[in-house]
């Protein structure tokens, strides 16, 4: 034990030394890669006039947040987090809480927290977009009847061909139960069962030989477009970015998405907290929100920013109507499935070791 | 091995496979590292060979990958998908800062290691060895993993020194491993003839043993280096915003998307790495010369 | 006469009339503390950043203290009783005291270990967490129960019994498909959920058929170059140098260009018209893929330890035995094969060793079905966050390695291991 604590504190003197001089006036913002991060800095940086933003890319989890704050060398200031790890991160003192009246209200009035489309599920959290998983093809690789609904994409027989999904279970369980009938409103309901749970891996039974896997978000559509599948599933931004930005003809079945939040959080003891705070008020307002949307086709969190772009199309950058593209636009909401993140948090531990050993049997 | 005159032509069917064999396994070990090379002056975004590249069509190649490599990004090239970044000059900068920290660090403990246990009667030789060398056998994951937890309690975790200090542990066993061997050949009775002719140990020390034992030292250095420069698991595991380095940027690249950028930075590495194995070779061959031994 | 007659049978003198043996002793003491002097530094930095932090993975693995902690009088209530009638007010307000008197980030992190043991925990503990100040008096059962109908079900009770003692080895269990039920007896879990005994043949699979693999290859070749001329073998080495000397990363890269669905490879069997376009071989991102890339990724490893040893074989060897009679074949096979043994059989475990703990190379190409448990040791370090399950199952591969290790130092000698 004394020796261990020796040990601890010489180490702690060198780490100490070698940590002088890195005086930091800048904010760190940690997200996602590709063209989400990018259209985070058009619209979100570019627009600051605060301290300068450092973009820095992570592969999500808490892991690395976790163990900042535990050893209390905290170098991330603000990070794009995804649903499940807000509430876990929250509960374990990961974040700081945010004052909610600093932010910016909707234009008519409206409290921020009034305004989001999902209630923001605790204190730590900033409103920031939401995406999907959504099912996809290529224009002119089906004759005749086109599929329309997630149900024809767990269907081989109707539209036969090979079929790319991911190598994780989130998402694929809901589209499996509502292919298979389940009312949408009841879908976390029979996932709480047991045999909800067979449920949903029998109908996945039904595209399992035909399955391609992808782990990376540009591969799906690469699958499509190389034409190794007739269908897959991928996130709504990818499908938009290949459509709206190099004019591929794929086309999305927005029936059956599933909707998955995102939140900004600032870390435990972040280095910059007071400018994080003012850049996350920046990002977080109506017009900041609504400006990501000229450059990625992801929801905005906040109602009035969706009312914005609604008003003022074509709003995107290449000067097409982009709400036809928009996971979030109320055609689209009713057969929407809303992932329920704490349904994740209790039985994703379960599932994934189900789903893993289910893909590779 | 030549073919004997009086071979009879079952034999000389046998030898022909044989040599069949070896060289596909040979082209089976450098292939992929050749293919990278003309791609990565592909003027077109695609990991194949288009008909322009292999029709041998100027238009068909290009140095635009390099350019966006190095950060140049001309009008075109610095559309928003393809998002021209420093972030490989930055990656590289870091992980050659890393690389020469951490190799320093390993080359004068493993030297000193090496030195200690060529001696004669030295306790434990072997279990100290065996330790010395583990770090090369434990896989990269247990020892990031491993490293994480002690890390984070002594605040090491994405640190620069925290890095340095892996990467040296992961340079040690090269540094052991050819300093020692280089101390295997070398005549312990010129440290006698020298100490009777009337040199003090310390100036026998920097006047004869050292200049013996420095291909091995640097070898092994070449060898901690190219670890470190190379290393991407513990990076992972332990680096944080501010270690970004060379082979972090690869490994993000990869998993989102291999466009040729990335074929242009490998081209530079399979150079790089050419670059050093002909110094090592021409280190071991001065040192076979130095100490005596002729290539046999 | 001289000065210092040496008496025949006394101890034989140095010239400043110490007995030699003393002498012999101080001066081979002195060496040796000299040897230590330099090893010393060397050795105590590897013990701390290496040997420490592996010894911390071991303790991780098994340490399950946190729900003593936070929960002493809930346990001691679970002890008396008996696993099987429904839980009583006694264990109720054991639960709620426990609750209350606990720290919130303690009882948030029981929640995420719980939910290892049944799925649902998490959410069960935070619900009643907040909704624990509404609760100020006894009876507790029933505002329990009112608070969530989950605290009827006895299944979340039993479930306590895998984590009462402040040592477990569940992890470990987990680590083979196994856990404890309530009363601490080893059970297999569920059917649908076994993946790690899987992973684990998975694993020693991929790494026997890379080990063989390489061997098959690696043979003819470490042949070739020790039979050849020295000039021309020098030249071939560097072919098998080279890729040794490469990135890990960029090797990878070039395989995923080489054989992916419209690689190279494909791409050219299908121009030269070996290969219909819609039956585009599979050869990336599945076990094949990992299998290939390991296979060249560790070729050198095998190739050079046979051909140091091949080097050492006279030719005269062969040209007797077939002076003798033998046709080449059988000279091959009973006189020179059993002299490369050596060289093979370090080859082979330094080759299994290196394959049996890869990572990056499978996570990068191995899609569905080629990843391997040191992918699942990653996944649970960064994902799930599950870091007595990641300590423990990397403690099992660990003690697989230096096995191994150990055999092969008996064989070979670590200091025997050469480089380039």
């Amino acid at each position: 034990m004394m020796r261990n604590s020796l040990i601890t504190t010489l180490l702690s003197t060198v780490v100490a030394v070698g940590m002088i001089g890195a005086a930091q006036a800048e904010v760190n913002v940690v997200t996602w890669g590709g063209a989400y991060a990018v259209s985070q800095q058009k619209a979100y940086g570019d627009t600051w006039k605060g301290e300068k933003i450092n973009w820095i890319n992570y592969n999500g989890g808490l892991g690395e947040i976790r163990t900042q704050v535990e050893s209390g060398a905290v170098t991330w200031d603000v990070v794009d987090v995804l649903p499940a790890q807000v509430r876990t991160g929250c509960d374990e003192g990961l974040f700081e809480t945010l004052d909610r009246s600093m932010f910016v209200p909707a234009p008519d009035g409206t409290s921020m927290d009034e305004d989001t489309m999902n209630k923001a599920p605790n204190n730590c959290v900033a409103p920031n977009i939401f995406w999907s998983y959504l099912a996809f093809y290529e224009e002119g690789t089906f004759k005749g009847e086109q599929p329309s609904t997630i149900a024809d994409f767990f269907d081989v027989e109707k539209f036969p061909g090979k079929r790319g999904i991911h190598t994780w279970p989130n998402a694929l369980i809901e589209m499996a139960l509502l292919a298979d009938g389940v009312p949408i409103d009841k879908i976390y309901e029979v996932m709480r069962t047991d045999k909800g749970i067979d449920r949903a891996f029998a109908k996945l039974d039904q595209i399992k030989d035909h399955a391609v896997f992808w782990s990376a978000g540009s591969k799906p559509i690469e699958l499509v477009k190389s034409g190794e599948t007739v269908m897959a599933l991928a996130y709504n931004g990818r499908v938009g970015a290949a459509v709206l930005n190099e004019g591929e003809k794929l086309v999305p079945i927005w029936d059956g998405q599933v909707l998955e939040e995102e939140w900004w959080v600032v870390v435990k003891g972040a280095p910059n907290a007071e400018a994080a705070k003012k850049f996350l008020v920046h990002a977080t307002a109506p017009q900041q929100q609504a400006a990501q949307a000229k450059w990625i086709n992801y929801g905005p969190m906040r109602k009035s920013a969706l009312n914005l772009i609604k008003a003022n199309e074509p709003w995107h950058h290449s000067g097409v109507n982009i709400m036809p593209y928009m996971p979030t636009r109320e055609e689209v909401l009713p057969r929407s499935i809303f992932a329920d993140p704490a349904w994740w948090a209790d039985y994703g531990g379960e599932i994934s070791e189900r789903y893993t050993a289910w893909m590779s049997q | 091995m030549a073919l004997p005159l009086y071979a009879t032509p079952g034999q000389r069917i046998w030898h022909y496979c044989y040599v069949t064999v070896c060289a596909l396994v040979l082209f089976f070990l450098v292939s992929p590292l050749i293919v990278v090379i003309p791609l990565s002056f592909n003027s077109a975004p695609f990991l194949h060979f288009t008909p322009e590249m292999l029709t041998l069509d100027p238009d068909g190649y290009s140095t635009v990958w390099y350019k966006s490599l190095f950060g140049m990004c001309d009008a075109e090239g610095a559309s928003l998908w393809t998002s021209c970044t420093d972030k490989w000059k930055v990656g590289a900068f870091n992980s050659f800062m890393i690389a020469v920290t951490s190799t320093v660090l390993a080359t004068t403990l493993g030297t000193l290691a090496a030195l200690g246990l060529s001696r004669d009667h030295v306790p434990f030789r072997r279990a100290i060895m065996g330790l010395m060398i583990s770090p090369l056998i434990v896989p990269l994951i247990i020892t990031a993993s491993g490293m994480f937890f002690f890390f984070a309690k002594v605040n090491l975790v994405s640190t620069l020194p925290g890095i340095v200090l892996a990467h040296t542990i992961l340079g040690l066993p090269f540094v052991v491993i050819t300093v020692t061997s280089t101390l295997v050949g070398f005549d312990n009775t010129l440290m006698k003839a020298a100490a009777t002719l009337g040199g003090s140990p310390i100036y026998n020390f920097f006047k004869i043993q050292i200049p013996l034992v420095a291909p091995g030292v640097i070898s092994g250095a070449l060898f901690a280096f190219i670890t470190s420069f190379d290393e991407i698991v513990i990076i992972l595991f332990l680096g944080g915003p501010d270690q970004h380095t060379l082979p972090r940027q690869m490994w993000s690249g990869i998993r989102e998307e291999i466009s040729p950028t990335i074929l242009a930075a490998a081209t530079i590495l399979v150079l790089l790495s050419i670059v050093l194995l002909t110094t090592l070779e021409l280190l071991r061959r001065r040192s076979e010369r130095l100490r005596g031994i002729s290539p046999s | 006469m001289s000065t210092s007659p040496a008496k025949p049978g006394g101890p034989v003198l140095t010239a400043d009339g110490t007995p030699l043996k003393t002498s012999l002793e101080r001066s081979l003491k002195l060496s040796k503390l000299r040897a230590l002097g330099l090893i010393f530094p060397p050795l105590v930095f590897l013990i701390i950043l290496f040997v420490i932090p592996i010894g911390s993975l071991l303790t991780r693995s098994i340490d399950d203290g946190l729900s003593n902690k936070v929960l002493p009088k809930t346990l001691a209530a679970f002890e008396r009783w008996d696993k099987t009638s429904e839980p009583d007010e006694s264990m109720f307000e054991a639960l709620v005291l426990d609750m209350k008197a606990a720290d919130k980030l303690d009882l948030s992190k029981l929640g995420t270990r719980m939910n290892y043991e049944k799925s649902g925990w998490r959410s069960l503990l935070k619900i009643t967490a907040r909704g624990l100040t509404r609760i100020d008096g006894p009876p507790y059962k029933p505002a329990m129960l009112q608070l969530n109908t989950r605290w009827g079900d006895i299944e979340f009770w039993r479930s306590l019994g895998a984590m009462k003692d402040p040592v477990t080895l569940g992890y470990y269990l987990k680590a083979v498909d196994l856990k404890y039920d309530g009363n601490k007896n080893i059970m297999k879990v569920k059917k649908h959920n076994r993946i790690y005994q899987m992973l684990w043949w998975r694993t020693f699979l991929v790494s026997m058929i890379v080990t063989i693999g390489c061997l098959i290859l690696a043979y003819p070749v470490a042949h070739l170059l020790a039979t050849m001329p020295l000039r021309l073998s020098n030249l071939l080495m560097i072919c098998v140098l080279m890729p040794f000397w490469t990135s890990l990363l960029v090797r990878i890269v070039s395989w995923m260009v080489m054989l992916q669905q419209n690689g190279v490879v494909n791409d050219s069997l299908v121009s030269l018209g070996m290969l219909h376009d819609e039956n585009r071989l599979s050869m990336m991102y599945n076990f094949t893929g990992t299998v290939i890339v390991m296979t060249q990724i560790l070729l050198p490893f095998m190739i050079l330890p046979i051909y140091s040893v091949m080097k050492t074989i006279p030719s005269s060897y062969m040209k007797a035995a077939q002076n003798l009679g033998a046709t080449p074949a059988l000279a091959f096979i009973r006189v020179y094969m059993p002299q490369t043994i050596p060289g093979v059989g370090a080859g082979c475990i330094l080759v299994f060793i290196v394959a049996i703990g890869y990572y990056i190379t499978p996570e990068l190409v191995g899609g569905k079905d080629g990843r391997l448990i040191g992918n699942l040791i990653a996944h649970h370090m960064q994902n799930s966050l599950n870091w007595g399950l990641a300590a423990a199952m990397g403690t099992i591969l660990l003690v697989a390695i230096l096995t191994l290790y150990w055999v092969y130092d008996k064989l070979v000698g670590v200091d025997n291991m050469k480089m380039g």
